[in-house]
C-alpha cells in the first residue's frame, strides 16, 4: 500500500474531536459536601489548571494526529493509545478526588462528571472502530478491555473513598451482593426452566403442525403485552391462588414477590426459544437426514447425533436473545417486590438518590453485556465444530 | 421458511378496530367494570383509580411514545440512510455494531442512566424512549438497504436515475417491510418502558400500577395494566394490518 493513497480515517478523527469538545466542555467532575445536597461540577480546568489540561488531552491530540494517515501501524499505536485513555480515566478520577475533596469532610462525595461519561463512551467506540479497521478477533477486542478494568480495579483498592458510587455501594455492600444473587437466580431459574419447556413445545409443535399457528399466536401476544402490565396482572390471580390454597402459599407462592416474576419471566422467554428450536430443527437438511438414516442409524440416533448438534448454535442463540431479555426484565420485577438489583434503581429514584440508581444500572447493564458476548462466543465456537 | 402464527391478511381492519374499541370503551367505561373491581378489592373506598381520567393518561401515553416514536424514525432511517451512502460509508462498521450492541442493554438501564443527566419528568423519558427506539429502527433499515439485490441497484443505475431516485424509488420501497419490522420492535418496546417511566414522574398509564403497587390496591394495578396491555395490542396489531406477510 502506498503511504499517499492512506486516507484520513474520518470516523476515529470525529470520534476524537468530539472526546475532546465533551472533556473541555462538560464538567470532570461533581462534588457534594453530603449525600442530600446536589454537587456542584468541577471542570478540567478546576481539578487540574492549564498544566493538567495540558497532559490530560496530550494523548488525545497524538491519537487525532494518528487518524489523519491511518496505516495499520498508526491503527495499532492508536488501539494502543485508547487503552492508554481508558485505562487513565480512573487515575483520573483519583487525582480529581484529592485535589477538589476536602479530606476533613467524610461526608464529602464525589460524583462522576458527563466529560467522563462521555469520554468513556466514545473511547469505547473508537475502540470498536478501531477493532474492525484491525480486522482484529471478538475474543482479542475484549481482552483489551481488561487493561482499563484492572486499571479500575486498582484504583478502587488504593482509593477513590470519595467516590460517590463506591460510599453507595459501601452503605449497603451486603444487599449489593445479595441483590446480584437475587438477579442472578431468577434470571437463570426463568432461562432453565424456559429452555426445557421451548425445546418441549418446539418439539410438540413439529409432531403436532396444527398446533404450531395457535402457538406461536399466543406467544407472539404474550410477547406484545408490556412487562408492567403483565406483572400486575398476574398478581390478582396468583393472590387469589394462594389464598386458596394453602401448600402454595406455603411454597412462597403470592400476588407479589418472586412467583410473578417468574411466571412473567418465563411467558416473556418462551417466544425466542421455541422459535429458534423451532426453526433449527426445521432447517436442518433432509440429505443429512436421509444419508444418517441410510448408516442404519435409529431415529433416535439421528435426532441426538445429527438434529440436535446441527441446532445447538442456533438453539444457543435463543438462550442468548432469552437471558439478555431476562436480566432486563428482571431489573422491572422489583416493583412487585421481586428483589434484584432493580430495587435499587427504582429505591434510588424514589429518595432522588442517583447514585444509588447508577449503582443499580450498571451492573445490570454488564451483567447483559457479560452474558451477550460469552454466549455470542460459545455460539461461534459451537459453529464450525458443530457440523462435524 | 417459518410461517409466522398470525398472518395480517386473514384478519384485515377487524383487529386493530377490534382491540382500540375494546381500549376505548374501557377508559371511558372503568365504572361499568366496578363489580369485577370489587372481587380483588372487597373493602376498599376508592374502586377505580380517580387521580386523573384514564383518557387523559392514554393521552400523554400516546403522546410520549408518539414523539419519540416519530423523531426516533426520523432520525433512525435518516442516520441509516446517511452511512449507506458513499459519502458516509466510512461510518457504516461503527453504526451498524453500535445498534447491535446497543440492543443489548435493557430499557430500564436506559432509562434509570437518563434520569441523573437528564432529571424526572416526561422530556427525560422521551429523550431515553428517542435513544433507545433508535436502535431496531437503525438496524432494520441498515439490514433492509444492505439486503437488496445489488443487481436491483445497478439495473436502477443503468436506466438513468439519479442517488436520489433510486433512494426514493428503489431502495426505500423495497427495504419498507424490514424498516416497518423495525419500527414495530422500537413502538413495542417504548410502550412498555414508558409505562416503566412512570416510576420517574411521567404521568402516563402506568401511573395507576404504581400507585396501586405502592398504595397496596389490586384494583388500581389491574386497571392500569388492563389498559396498557390493550393499548399494546391495538398498536401490535394496527403495525400487522400495514406489515405485509413477514418476518417481525
Amino acid at each position: 500500500m502506498r503511504r499517499d493513497a492512506v486516507q484520513p480515517n474520518i470516523v476515529l478523527a470525529s470520534l476524537f474531536l468530539a472526546t475532546l469538545v465533551a472533556w473541555l466542555g462538560l464538567d470532570a467532575v461533581s462534588v457534594a459536601p453530603n449525600r442530600i445536597v446536589p454537587g456542584q461540577g468541577v471542570d478540567v480546568l478546576g481539578v487540574a489548571g492549564w498544566g493538567g489540561m495540558a497532559v490530560s488531552i496530550s494523548p488525545l491530540l497524538v491519537a487525532l494526529g494518528l487518524a489523519w494517515r491511518p496505516t495499520p501501524d498508526r491503527l495499532r499505536w492508536s488501539t494502543g493509545l485508547v487503552v492508554l485513555m481508558l485505562s487513565a480515566l480512573p487515575v483520573w478520577l483519583m487525582v480529581a478526588a484529592a485535589f477538589t475533596v476536602d479530606p476533613d469532610m467524610p461526608q464529602a462525595r464525589m460524583g462522576i462528571g458527563g466529560g467522563v461519561w462521555m469520554a468513556l463512551f466514545l473511547l469505547l467506540l473508537a475502540l470498536i472502530e478501531l477493532r474492525t479497521r484491525l480486522t482484529m478477533p471478538r475474543a482479542r477486542g475484549w481482552a483489551l478491555l481488561l487493561v482499563p478494568l484492572a486499571s479500575l480495579a486498582a484504583c478502587l483498592s488504593f482509593g477513590l473513598e470519595p467516590l460517590a458510587l463506591r460510599q453507595e455501594y459501601q452503605g449497603r455492600s451486603e444487599a449489593f451482593v445479595s441483590a446480584i444473587a437475587e438477579h442472578l437466580l431468577l434470571v437463570g431459574v426463568a432461562v432453565c426452566l424456559s429452555l426445557l419447556l421451548g425445546v418441549g413445545l418446539a418439539m410438540a409443535m413439529r409432531h403436532w403442525p396444527r398446533a404450531q399457528r395457535v402457538g406461536f399466536a399466543i406467544l407472539n401476544f404474550l410477547q406484545t403485552i408490556p412487562s408492567l402490565a403483565l406483572f400486575g396482572l398476574l398478581l390478582a390471580p396468583l393472590a387469589w391462588l394462594s389464598s386458596r390454597f394453602d401448600w402454595l402459599a406455603a411454597f412462597g407462592v403470592s400476588g407479589i414477590g418472586w412467583a410473578p416474576a417468574l411466571l412473567a419471566l418465563i411467558g416473556y422467554s418462551l417466544l425466542p426459544m421455541v422459535r429458534n428450536t423451532y426453526v433449527a430443527l426445521d432447517e436442518v437438511d433432509l440429505d443429512v437426514i436421509e444419508a444418517a438414516r441410510g448408516m442404519g442409524m435409529s431415529r433416535g440416533q439421528v435426532f441426538r447425533q445429527v438434529r440436535l448438534p446441527l441446532a445447538l448454535p442456533l438453539i444457543l442463540e435463543g438462550i442468548r436473545i432469552t437471558t439478555v431479555q431476562a436480566i432486563g426484565l428482571t431489573a422491572v420485577a422489583a416493583l412487585i417486590g421481586a428483589g434484584g438489583l432493580g430495587t435499587f434503581i427504582f429505591q434510588g429514584l424514589g429518595q432522588a438518590a442517583m447514585d444509588m440508581v447508577l449503582l443499580g444500572a450498571l451492573p445490570i447493564l454488564a451483567m447483559a453485556l457479560v452474558a451477550d458476548a460469552l454466549l455470542g462466543a460459545l455460539t461461534d465456537l459451537l459453529r464450525p465444530g458443530g457440523a462435524t | 421458511m417459518m410461517r409466522k402464527g398470525r398472518s395480517s391478511r386473514g384478519y384485515g381492519w377487524l383487529s386493530p378496530l377490534l382491540w382500540l374499541s375494546l381500549l376505548l370503551s374501557a377508559c371511558l367505561g372503568m365504572e361499568g367494570l366496578k363489580g369485577l373491581f370489587r372481587l380483588v378489592e372487597p373493602d376498599s373506598q376508592a374502586l377505580i383509580y380517580d387521580r386523573a381520567d384514564f383518557i387523559v393518561l392514554l393521552g400523554r401515553h400516546l403522546l410520549v411514545v408518539g414523539v419519540a416514536a416519530l423523531l426516533a424514525i426520523l432520525l433512525g432511517v435518516g442516520a441509516a440512510v446517511a452511512v449507506t451512502r458513499p459519502g458516509g460509508r466510512d461510518f457504516l462498521p461503527l453504526v451498524g455494531q453500535l445498534a447491535s450492541i446497543g440492543q443489548t442493554f435493557p430499557p430500564v438501564a436506559v432509562l434509570a442512566l437518563a434520569v441523573p443527566v437528564l432529571g424526572f419528568g416526561t422530556l427525560p423519558i422521551i429523550v431515553a424512549l428517542l435513544l433507545y427506539g433508535l436502535l431496531p429502527i437503525v438496524r432494520n433499515t441498515l439490514a433492509g438497504l444492505e439486503g437488496i439485490d445489488p443487481g436491483v441497484a445497478e439495473a436502477a443505475r443503468g436506466m438513468g436515475m439519479t442517488g436520489g431516485q433510486r433512494l426514493r424509488q428503489v431502495e426505500l420501497p423495497l427495504a419498507a417491510p424490514v424498516i416497518l419490522a423495525g419500527i414495530r420492535t422500537s413502538v413495542t418496546i417504548n410502550i412498555a418502558t414508558a409505562a416503566i417511566g412512570a416510576t420517574v414522574g411521567a404521568s402516563n398509564l402506568g401511573d395507576p400500577i404504581i400507585s396501586g403497587i405502592v398504595n397496596g390496591n389490586t384494583a388500581h394495578v389491574l386497571q392500569g395494566a388492563l389498559l396498557i396491555g390493550l393499548l399494546a395490542l391495538s398498536v401490535d396489531s394496527l403495525f400487522a394490518r400495514f406489515q405485509p406477510a413477514s418476518s417481525s
